[in-house]
């Protein structure tokens, strides 16, 4: 007992003292962030770094307002960002310290949710559409009737993930609306619709990347670097991106306020934004990351992968979700309430 | 004579309820466990034989770290549970019915009763204001928690073998001259030792699975095996997890195992 105590004493202490120097604390997507980018970032820098997961935008922006959690950086997605900023948990950026600021692609430069990218950096972005096993359905899949008007081959095995902002916006692009509706009429399509497409749904749950692998759910609505892994084990599957509107997601790297490791942060997001090292990012997670030239370093296989270069013709049904206001979340909530009975 | 005693074994149907049991009971570890040899990236996909994911999981210092930290939180928080259960138990037994007993009884249980959730954020606003007012941050707040909801899960066995206890025992202790604190050493505690070790036990196990509150008190760098595990939940499942669970399934028998040779009568 008394040596498990000494043990206990010791760990506290070096905990202590790391946070004093060496240290970065990174709270991150669980899953999300490269073993070997951290190893490489120990070497050339001698900072470890303490990654701590979430699952949620909102377990993260909790956390953070409360205070006193000890973390550096943060992961939001983009319609995050800006909740963020309004209330003051993160800093603007001194780009002075970020020389390779210079790495953003031009397209990710001048983002809706931070203008000039004063306070956020790519991490990795994506799509959610749908993805199909073709071996039960062989029609066209790049339609969002796959889970909202399933054909009957797809009746009973179609999956949706349990992401009330994604769910709903592709809801209101399939009944001609826009993100972040308001208007009555397209919402009272997009409810009626998905209660009626519901019976159809074996679930609305998380894990698309193992169910569809094992052809356990015919079809779902899910990201596409967790589809690409799925195709990997099973070929059969494939990656849609619906014609009526389909949503583009990027999460960004932020410099917690209250941060007590800021030199090491600023170090770290210098150290992501070089080509090789974002390349390693998207490497472990299987999304494209935001930073020119980092392609030639990437795993062969993404460099062609379907899910990941969205085909010319459905370039411009992508949307990136703005942060909504508190009427058009309300309406979402109250849909997404009922979906949920 | 024999066949009119009562005997459970000899009930119609016992033998195939027995049955589907232990197979609803271990079917599903044992299923965890082969596929902890699983050779594809994809938990639910087989895809042939082989060690890799448990070299991956010892590789990975997420994993181990995450594993030794619910490690000590689990047993700190049995450990002052426990202490704390048995004062409560003895304080909630030991004496005269009083006013307001049930009352106190609720408030030790309260942690069963209030949604976890409830507790969570509770603790992670204060905790918060804590953290930022002294500046300390350490796995001691976790330890705390665990140890606040692990308190009835050690006062109820520990309550039920105080209860079930021969009273004449303790009162003939105090007629042979024996002070009220050698009563309670010689005769209450070693009387009352299986029931406070069951209670440890219950409260560690209940420890190393907590997610909720853990989830909300955690600070930097403080991620336990069951938050690492929801973390990966909406990338990807590798079968890393079932690797560091048939590592933990292990570890548990060997330890059960060596305290069953260890505690067992010689007849």
């Amino acid at each position: 007992m008394k040596r498990l105590l000494t043990a206990t004493a010791l760990l506290l202490a070096t905990s202590g003292l790391a946070q004093a120097e060496g240290v970065l604390n990174l709270y991150n997507w669980g899953n999300y962030s490269s073993p070997e980018l951290m190893e490489k970032f120990k070497a050339e820098t001698g900072i470890t770094v303490q990654v701590t997961d979430y699952d949620s935008n909102d377990t993260a922006l909790a956390k953070i307002e409360a205070g006193g959690h000890g973390f550096d950086l943060v992961v939001p997605s983009a319609n995050y960002v800006p909740i963020f900023v309004e209330k003051g948990l993160t800093v603007e950026l001194d780009m002075s310290k970020l020389p390779n600021h210079k790495n953003i692609a031009p397209e990710w430069m001048d983002v809706e949710w931070d203008k000039g990218r004063k306070y956020s950096l790519p991490w990795q972005w994506g799509t959610t559409g749908v993805v199909v096993n073709t071996s039960v359905y062989k029609g066209d899949i790049n339609t969002s009737a796959i889970w909202l008007d399933p054909p009957d081959e797809l009746k009973g095995k179609v999956n949706v993930v349990p992401e009330m902002i994604d769910v709903i916006s592709l809801a209101t692009f399939y009944y001609g609306g826009e993100a972040c509706s308001e208007d009555l009429e397209v919402l009272k399509k997009v409810r009626d619709g998905l209660i009626a497409a519901k019976p159809n749904w074996i679930a609305m749950d998380y894990g698309a990347t193992e169910k569809m692998g094992n052809n356990d759910w015919a079809a779902s609505v899910n990201w596409n670097g967790s589809s690409m892994r799925a195709r990997l084990v099973n070929p059969d599957v494939a990656y849609g991106y619906p014609k009526e509107g389909y949503v583009l997601w990027m999460d960004s790297i932020m410099l917690l306020k209250d941060a007590q490791n800021a030199e090491n942060a600023y170090k770290f997001m210098d150290f992501i934004m070089k080509p090789e090292n974002a390349a390693l990012i998207s490497n472990f997670a299987r999304y494209a990351n935001g930073i020119t030239g980092s392609e030639e370093f990437m795993d062969p296989q993404m460099a062609t992968a379907p899910e990941l270069l969205i085909p010319e013709e459905f370039k411009a049904a992508g949307h990136f979700l703005p942060t909504c206001n508190e009427k058009s979340r309300e309406y979402m909530t109250a849909i997404w309430t009922e979906l949920q009975k | 004579m024999a066949e009119r005693s009562f005997h459970v074994s000899r009930l119609p149907g016992f033998a195939a309820i027995a049955v589907a049991v232990f197979v609803a009971l271990y079917v599903p570890i044992a299923t965890l466990v082969a596929y902890s040899f699983n050779a594809s990236t994809n938990v639910g996909v087989w895809g042939g034989f082989s060690f890799d994911w448990y070299v991956k999981a010892w590789a990975n210092d997420q994993v181990k770290d995450a594993t030794m930290r619910s490690l000590i939180i689990a047993s700190f928080a049995a450990l002052i549970a426990t202490s704390v259960a048995t004062m409560a138990a003895l304080g909630t037994t030991r004496r005269r019915k009083f006013k307001g007993q049930t009352l106190i009884y609720v408030m030790i249980n309260q942690p069963l009763m209030v949604p976890e959730i409830v507790t969570a954020v509770a603790l992670m606003i204060l905790f918060g204001l804590v953290k930022q007012a002294t500046g300390i941050h350490g796995l001691g707040y976790l330890v705390l928690a665990h140890a606040a909801f692990c308190v009835p899960f050690a006062y109820l066995p520990i309550r039920a073998r105080l209860e079930g206890m021969d009273l004449t025992l303790e009162t003939a202790a105090a007629d042979l001259y024996a002070t009220p604190w050698q009563t309670f050493r010689r005769v209450t505690l070693p009387l009352l030792a299986p029931g406070m070790v069951a209670g440890a036990m219950l409260a560690f196990v209940i420890s190393l699975d907590d997610v909720v509150i853990t989830e909300f008190v955690k600070s930097g760098g403080q991620d336990t095996l069951p938050t690492y595990m929801l973390g990966q939940l909406r990338r990807q499942l590798t079968p890393e997890i079932n690797a560091v669970s048939s590592m933990l399934l292990a570890a548990t028998v060997v330890l059960l195992t060596a305290f069953f040779l260890l505690t067992r009568k010689k007849d």
